[in-house]
């Protein structure tokens, strides 16, 4: 859900969501996570960030795994 | 931060391990450069080659074809459907759509109706789901490419891909497999044809960078049979040695493929094997007297009789 006062970080691969607090990096936010940044890219819509990339209050960032297995 | 080429543009990914960040044209050049270097130098490719190129619906096969097609080469892809409930369909779904952006059709084998679908061997074939679901892929990757008179078979393991399996052969000291790890491996007369893993510099994160700002839309599910895997125990453990001191990856596989390391013999290894046999009960190429596709083929044809009769029971 929008929340204009908070990061909203969505794990769709793990099918989870967290709000976290704002303004962060994006490396900051990968730990508060649990993800460690040489498995994932982190995208803002159509924009691909780098991980001390700052995240603006209100902002909704995609983390998605890298790891392909078998 | 800035674009460590161009110096103007906002960077969008960064490479600890290159002690590098790019904006989104510069890392499409760089990723470029990167992939043809590693055909280059072990001269994994020619430009008058005719490419089967293995694609699954993710984001490494996706990306091998879209860069081997704007590289020039002549290309067709291979999808194998595995059977899986909802997965292949989904990952089929995807190699469709992006076969279609590009004016393409992929060959399509579906392993239901050869009479091997995967989930089903898993339950009877006493091994482990990806090494089932491997010899079965090299098993058809082989057969297609021959069949098709493509000169080369290209797949979309990447560096962690190659890391993952150099530290399993480490830890296990799998000599064999160490001799003949190389992201080439020669062809053979008798049918055996040329296989390729293009992608071997660059990292899956390089490689889902690469698939995102190209707009590719792959696959971003795992295959749910491949949970267990030991690949990806592997994995994680050079992931967080890399994250820790990045760049070990790309230096621990260049060392190994050196020429002086004692360990390998890549594409020598496989020419030793000399000329490969044909299978006795399919002819395709093998070491053995029968080939491990059959092997399994009978293997499952035993427990499907054996299911059967205790149904009738």
């Amino acid at each position: 859900m929008y929340n204009a006062t908070m990061i909203t970080v969505r794990l769709p691969q793990k099918k989870t969501e967290l709000v976290l607090p704002g303004p962060r990096r994006v490396m900051d936010l990968l730990a508060e996570a649990g993800v460690r940044p040489t498995t994932v890219i982190v995208t803002q819509g159509k924009k691909l960030l780098t991980k001390d990339h700052r995240v603006e209050d209100g902002a909704t960032i995609d983390v998605l795994s890298v790891v392909s297995g078998g | 931060m800035k674009c460590k080429r161009c110096r103007r543009a906002e960077a969008a990914v960064d490479l600890p391990s290159h002690h590098a960040a790019f904006c989104p044209d510069c890392f499409l050049l760089f990723f470029r450069r990167q992939v043809t270097e590693g055909i280059r130098k072990p001269r994994l490719l020619d430009p008058e080659d005719r490419v089967l190129v293995c694609v699954s619906g993710g984001k490494d096969s996706l990306v091998l074809w879209d860069v081997l097609m704007d590289e020039g080469y002549e290309t067709e892809g291979l999808y194998i459907d595995l059977g899986i409930d909802g997965y292949s369909d989904r990952s089929k779904e995807k190699v469709l759509a992006y076969a279609a952006s590009r004016g393409k059709t992929p060959i399509v084998v579906e392993l239901a109706k050869e009479g091997i679908p995967i989930p089903e061997a898993a339950r009877c074939v006493r091994m482990q789901e990806c090494s089932i679901c491997g010899t079965v892929k090299r098993y058809f990757f082989n057969r297609v490419a021959a069949e098709g008179k493509f000169t080369v078979v290209a797949t979309g393991h990447n560096l962690d891909d190659e890391t993952a399996r150099l530290l399993g052969n480490l830890l296990h000291w799998q000599r064999d497999h160490l001799a003949r790890q190389h992201p080439l491996l020669p062809g053979a007369d008798g049918g055996l044809v040329r296989k390729v893993k293009p992608l071997w510099r660059v990292s899956e994160v390089e490689t889902a960078a690469y698939g995102f700002l190209k707009g590719i839309d792959y696959v971003t599910e795992e295959c749910p049979m491949s949970e267990d895997a030991t690949s990806l125990v592997y994995k994680e453990a050079l992931s967080r040695i890399e994250d820790r001191m990045p760049g070990t990856r790309i230096v621990f596989y260049k060392g190994f493929l050196d020429p002086s390391n004692p360990l390998r013999k890549g594409p020598e290894a496989e020419e030793e094997r000399g000329t490969p046999r044909a299978c006795a009960s399919c002819g395709a190429p093998t070491y053995a007297e029968t080939c491990s596709f059959c092997r399994m083929k009978e293997r499952l044809r035993k427990a499907r009789s054996q299911r059967a009769a205790r149904v009738s029971r």
